[in-house]
């Protein structure tokens, strides 16, 4: 298996106990840098300046739910992998923010580690290749750009 | 005499045999017309003893009809109170399974550093990680083990039921507890003011009077569709204490105001033991000696105004604590 590539984690949950929970599991398991949040107003404000690769949610909080923070979170940075992490009984609404923020997962409390620690890794991967893929299809038609302006000019050349 | 000719002798005669003979035939008709009459009313007086037990036989089984749905009403607002606790321990559960399962890893991490008896540099940043880690965890499960506390407290108010003991009963306190119960419902959506006055304990059955608390509290997060605001005001008016359940919810129209202590009355839609609540919110206030009434504004809200005594009246609770003993009874606690 390959090394962990580095990457940042935001976390936000209204329970100061989840975030904190999370926060340590993070800091001993993974090499993330974890941004711990309790407001969804200052995690969307982290979210505007600094790229992050996977966006950790709790569904019920009283700022702003975890379905309308992901939807925020994704207008600001739509290659970060968003999860959602449910309590007791909201399945439906992780259901419905499948489709409505494009979810990646849904964790439901309470997580295993293992598992939070392999669905972290696979979002951060996924999204690193999410930002490899598209400076290299930006690179592509830069390449393709020039291609065409030189194709130009050499048929200029020889008409 | 002899002046009286022979026809009008004969003449009386037979009019006396007529009179006699229809006297006779009368009599006996009335006779038997008595005792026809006194046949039918012997049936009548059959039928209606009859009928008297068919309907002490009815009313038997409606007072356990009552009973069972009281007992399913208090079974709907067990299972309120258990949804509930579901969801207060989740989280604090969360929390502590992560964190034991980190204190593990954590030493498995440390046990491994230590193996060869010494400590270089990496192993030292290591180390830090790990003690930071397991600070997070410290902390985390104080916090955890203070709600659960929290949580339990809550419950222990609510778990003297069935005993129907006299409490003297911090209405405050009773309030709390209720509100934590529902917390789940509320945190989201809906504002909780509380102003609360001065108000000494209450003699009450203090389990009967946390279901009210309840009951109310429920109706009114139920009754706020969205966001809204929940105020809850108590004062002293002289020997009573006055509590307020006011939501900002979807109102109850006039005709409807007056049916909502009906059994029966609910806007909650066809489920067992719905609509009964308030029944027995009213119920429990009155043998308490006290009283409930109710305003509303149809799309502003509405408020709920119980009243209790601060001393129980003597001779309370009557025979309708039978009914809720019957009906905590088939709940199979008590």
């Amino acid at each position: 298996m390959r090394e962990d590539q580095p990457g940042t984690v935001l976390i936000v949950d209204d329970e100061r106990m989840v975030v904190r929970s999370l926060q340590s599991f993070l800091g001993l398991e993974t090499p993330y840098d974890v941004l711990p949040f309790v407001s969804p107003q200052e995690a969307l404000e982290s979210l505007e300046t600094r790229p992050t690769q996977v966006v950790l949610a709790d569904f019920m909080m009283p700022e702003m739910d975890g379905i309308t923070f992901l939807k925020k979170a994704r207008e600001l940075q739509p290659e970060a992998t968003r999860i959602l992490l449910t309590g007791y009984a909201d399945k439906e609404n992780a259901i419905r923010a499948i489709n409505e923020v494009g979810l990646y997962y849904y964790l439901e409390k309470p997580w295993d580690n293992d598992h939070l620690k392999l669905v972290i890794r696979n979002g951060v991967e996924r999204s690193s290749l999410f930002n490899e893929l598209s400076s290299r299809v930006e690179a592509l038609e830069k390449a393709n750009e020039e291609l065409h302006g030189f194709r130009e000019r050499l048929v200029k050349a020889f008409l | 005499m002899s002046a009286v000719p022979a026809w009008t002798l004969a003449a009386v005669t037979a009019l006396a045999l007529g009179a006699a003979a229809w006297a006779v035939r009368f009599g006996v008709r009335q006779r038997r017309e008595l005792g026809k009459a006194r046949t039918q009313l012997r049936a009548a007086l059959d039928e209606l003893e009859r009928s008297r037990a068919a309907s002490a036989e009815a009313y038997a089984s409606l007072q356990r009809t009552q009973a069972e749905l009281v007992s399913s009403a208090r079974l709907a607002s067990l299972g309120d109170l258990i949804r509930g606790v579901a969801h207060e321990i989740n989280t604090p559960l969360g929390a502590l399974s992560s964190n034991y399962d980190v204190t593990r890893r954590a030493l498995e991490r440390l046990e491994i550093i230590l193996e060869d008896e010494v400590v270089d540099e990496d192993e030292l940043v290591e180390v830090r990680k790990i003690v930071a880690a397991v600070e997070g965890v410290q902390e985390t499960n104080a916090m955890a083990v203070e709600r659960m506390v929290k949580l339990v407290r809550s419950l222990r108010t609510f778990g003297r039921p069935d005993r129907s003991e006299i409490d003297h009963i911090d209405l405050h306190e009773a309030l709390e507890s209720a509100l934590r119960l529902l917390s789940h419902e509320t945190s989201e959506r809906v504002r909780v003011v509380r102003e609360f006055g001065d108000l000494p304990a209450v003699e009450c059955y203090g389990d009967q009077v946390n279901q009210v608390f309840m009951n109310l509290l429920v109706n009114a997060v139920h009754a706020i569709r969205g966001e809204g605001t929940l105020t809850i005001r108590t004062s002293r008016n002289a020997d009573r204490a006055v509590v307020e359940v006011a939501d900002t919810g979807v109102g109850i129209s006039e005709e409807n105001l007056a049916r909502v202590f009906e059994p029966g009355f609910t806007t909650k839609g066809k489920r067992v033991g719905m609509g009964l609540g308030l029944l027995i919110t009213r119920q429990i206030i009155e043998r308490h000696g006290g009283s409930i009434s109710v305003r509303s504004t149809v799309g502003r809200g509405t408020t709920f105004t119980v009243e209790l005594p601060l001393r129980l009246p003597r001779e309370a609770p009557g025979e309708g604590e039978e009914t809720v003993r019957a009906g905590s009874a088939a709940t199979g606690r008590g």
